[in-house]
């Protein structure tokens, strides 16, 4: 390849030939399918599954399609950004590079190297024909519907990746697209069956039928919807089909958008130090250590106001929760117009669990890679405390930040207390309910510290990452459940989940500390 | 002698294969600017960070104050302050936020952090961008609140790596100056840099370190004086005389004469041991001639760094040829 559009290109994909990491990442990937592959057997063994081909194959395209959606995010949305953030893409513009060779070379080397990580896995998954269950075509079908998705997202995530600073709004800004792409369409079909039986508009004149058929083709371009009707017994549908065309044609549309805006939005280099989050940038506006906060105490402040937001960051969250609360109810009530005391409880409850859940992970991907990426840890290592105490002030600073999230849990709690009661009660009878909720909340702690050190090894992806290591652990956990319901019973099974949980985490735990102490050493 | 405030003896530390520190002694006297200068890779870094905690040493003794700096480690870190080669800063917060920040983190009340924040910005001259945001400033200015940093616990032993490195002439002897502003305060400062004009100015003493070993360690007056035990003096006469290089070569120890180049000027080399100025200058007058000055050629910093550094070589070597014989190591405090 001669041609100076391609040079970057070229040269990524020689990087990446060359790279052993990405040799280790497609063995993983054959690991990955073991794993599946593993417990879905012993399951069909037991006489759970009927067709274990076709639940191998559902298994595999759901993994690798929250994988892609999840790592994509990081992996394509950091294309442009990170020469951004790394003060380089100015370099780059003075050279011979057009900004067509620049999105080749940064993008789509990436989407090539990705996609042959999905095609990798092709002759292996062909296995599920011989177990049974699922036919050639499907399989075909479904991996081309997994890569027409992967080309939108890499070319989505590209787009977003010229337009914003950094990684995170990147990355931020095209989840948000995708969720708007993913479920957009049902809200669109809501609006249109409310505009028919609310106020009698035929659907089939004017706008009202152009919203039908908009809604209609929006629906069958998601992969969701696509994947849906491939995995239905006896799909006898194209392998190519329309979700494959649009999300090519998408992909380009986007490539192309990218192109046009990207001499408009990189032509000024600017500083990429971290923003004061949530307008703490305010004119006038200090943030003062409280008298009483000394000692590694300052450290959870430190990160309580500059990582979480500070007080300012509690009063968003609080409105942030409020709003989805409120929205919960909205939606009751307009399915059964009353909202009862037990309702609002519940969703209290579980409002704040998952927001509390999901903040956590954010924070224990970003808590100590941070301090590592602005090289600050050393500065906070050569203060008289250990390693150890420093990083519980700063997971102190994470949680302080989720007082908002946890008052509404405790609201909850208070508006039903009977019915918590009576959870706990029947919880405690049952010893194997009991367990598994010991486990799952070790499996979350296991979750927080897996994202902690992959954080700290790996550039980024790290909550991905953490995410896809614990959906396939938790799906290869629960083929062994098979094996214990009929060995030793399920108080077995949960006994030695949560062992070896435990096991885990107190790896994880040191070796956070060991990793932190190499990290300050090594700025 | 006062007890040395850093003491490092046989001293090693490898990263995987590479040997970065082999058997390193040297020790640094209170009050003093010790400077630490080598070539790249030499292990200056590897060495600052050990004394500063963030490494633990793999063999050999390392203290400071008196205290092992892996037994010791808080007490240590209460004592020092490290200023690593890039800007450890929280580049989102003010210039007062971060400093309030480590004063309280390292144990202060709001008094004594009100008062410490005033006298370092004071020190650094930036109490004027004491509300400004760090990523807003220089980086002669971020590199000033680095040290400021450093200070704010008011520790007896810097450590300063490399703290000139990408300033400005400007900014580099406003910086010079308030090092020795902080020697003038009864600071010991231990200073890792690759200026050596700048070093030999502000320098009472040095380290001079190659491939992990230490090459010369003591006074920058000691390291001026040629080496030990040869001296170099420049004799300069009146006018020529024709017998005055024979004499200067019949003095027992003097191993070289030579003259310089259109001027009745001499460079003279002789043993220490053997002989000594006054009986050069005494043979000069026996011969006839007249003496218009007589002084030692002293090298610069520069010079010493050329001549005790390799070029050319490996900036680590491997642990295997660690186990070859190596050329002596010069004692503290003079050359081998």
């Amino acid at each position: 390849m001669k041609l100076p559009a391609l040079a970057l290109f070229e040269r990524a994909l020689r990087l990446e030939t060359r790279s052993v990491l990405i040799c280790w990442a497609r063995v993983g990937l054959l690991g990955v399918i073991l794993f599946v592959l593993v417990p879905i057997q012993s399951m069909a063994q037991v006489g759970w599954y009927g067709a274990p081909g076709l639940r191998f194959l559902q298994e595999m395209v759901w993994v690798n399609l929250v994988f892609i959606t999840l790592a994509g995010l990081s992996y394509f949305a950091s294309a442009i950004t990170e020469e951004k953030e790394e003060m380089t893409l100015g370099l780059l513009r003075m050279t011979d590079l057009n900004p067509v060779a620049i999105l080749l070379g940064k993008s789509t080397s990436r989407l090539v190297g990705a996609f042959l990580l999905l095609l990798v896995q092709v002759p292996f998954v062909l296995l599920a024909v011989t177990l049974g269950g699922v036919g050639l075509p499907q399989i075909l079908a479904a991996y081309g519907t997994l890569l027409a998705y992967m080309f939108l997202l890499c070319n989505l995530a590209l787009l977003a990746s010229v337009v914003f600073r950094n990684t995170s709004a990147a990355a931020a800004a095209s989840l948000f697209l995708l969720l708007l792409f993913f479920i957009g369409h049902y809200w669109a079909a809501g609006i249109e069956r409310s505009l028919t039986a609310d106020y009698h508009i035929d659907p089939t004149r004017g706008g009202l039928w152009l919203l039908t058929w908009a809604t209609d083709l929006w629906r069958q371009a998601t992969p969701s919807e696509r994947l849906g009707e491939i995995f239905r017994t006896g799909f006898a549908g194209p392998v190519i089909g329309f979700q494959i065309w649009s999300n090519l044609a998408l992909g380009i549309f986007f490539f192309l958008l990218a192109w046009l805006v990207f001499d408009r939005c990189t032509h000024e280099e600017k500083d990429s130090a971290p923003a004061r989050r949530w307008r703490l940038s305010l004119p006038g506006w200090r943030s003062r250590i409280p008298a009483h906060v000394t000692g590694a105490q300052a450290i959870t402040w430190k990160d309580f106001t500059f990582i979480s937001g500070g007080k300012l960051g509690l009063l968003l969250k609080f409105i942030v929760v409020g709003l989805l609360v409120g929205l919960c109810n909205a939606i009751a009530f307009e399915n059964s117009s009353t909202i009862t005391r037990e309702f609002e409880g519940t969703v209290l409850i579980w409002v704040s669990l998952v927001a509390t859940a999901v903040w956590l992970a954010l924070e224990a991907a970003r808590i100590f890679k941070d301090e590592i990426r602005w090289k600050t840890l050393s500065s906070l290592v050569t203060l008289p405390i250990s390693v150890r105490e420093l990083a519980y002030r700063k997971v102190a600073g994470a949680l302080v930040g989720t007082l908002p999230i946890l008052t509404f849990f405790v609201v909850g709690l208070l508006l039903i207390p009977d019915q918590v009661g009576k959870f706990f009660e029947e919880l405690f009878r049952e010893p194997f309910a009991f367990g598994m909720l010991i486990v799952a909340v070790l499996q979350y702690l296991l979750f927080l510290h897996l994202t902690a050190f992959l954080s700290l090894v790996i550039k980024r992806g790290a909550l991905p990452l953490a995410i896809a290591i614990q959906y396939l652990g938790g799906s290869f956990s629960l083929g062994l459940v098979s094996v214990f319901l009929v060995a030793g019973g399920p108080g077995t099974f949960s006994f030695i989940v949560a062992i070896v949980c435990l096991v885990l985490i107190t790896i994880l735990h040191c070796a956070i500390g060991a990793r932190l102490a190499r990290a300050a050493a090594e700025e | 002698m006062s007890e040395p405030i850093i003491e490092i003896s046989e001293l090693q530390h490898a990263y995987k294969r590479q040997q970065a520190l082999r058997n390193i002694s040297f020790a640094v006297a209170p009050g003093s600017i010790h400077g630490f200068v080598g070539p790249n890779g030499a292990g200056k870094t590897t060495t600052l960070k050990i004394l500063a905690t963030l490494l633990k040493p793999q063999r050999g003794l390392v203290r400071v104050f008196g205290l092992d700096v892996v037994a010791d480690y808080k007490n240590v870190r209460r004592k020092l302050g490290f200023m690593p080669d890039h800007f450890s800063l929280y580049r989102q917060m003010t210039v007062q936020e971060y400093l309030d920040f480590f004063a309280a983190a390292y144990g202060m009340d709001l008094a004594a952090r009100n008062r410490v924040v005033g006298d370092v910005l004071s020190l650094t001259d930036m109490e004027a961008r004491r509300n400004d945001l760090i990523k807003g400033l220089s980086c002669g200015m971020q590199q000033r609140i680095s040290l400021a940093r450093v200070l704010v616990h008011d520790p007896t032993l810097l450590l300063l790596d490399e703290p000139a490195s990408g300033l400005d002439p400007r900014a580099r002897i406003e910086l010079m100056e308030i090092i020795q502003e902080l020697r003038r305060m009864g600071k010991t400062i231990f200073i890792s840099s690759h200026i050596l004009s700048e070093l030999a100015l502000l320098c009472d003493s040095v380290t001079i370190l190659d491939r992990g070993t230490v090459r010369y360690s003591g006074s920058i007056s000691g390291l001026n004086q040629s080496n030990g035990e040869t001296a170099e003096y420049l004799l300069a006469l009146v006018e020529d005389h024709p017998n005055a290089e024979a004499a200067l070569r019949k003095v027992n120890g003097v191993t070289e004469v030579s003259k310089v180049a259109k001027a009745p000027h001499y460079r003279v080399s002789f043993q220490r041991k053997q002989t000594d100025p006054n009986t050069l200058l005494r043979a000069t007058l026996d011969c006839g001639a007249q003496i218009h000055g007589f002084q030692e050629v002293l090298r610069h910093l520069n010079q010493a760094f050329m001549d005790l550094t390799e070029p050319g070589v490996p900036p680590m070597i491997s642990v295997a040829d660690h186990e070859r014989q190596l050329p002596p190591m010069p004692p503290p405090g003079g050359l081998a």
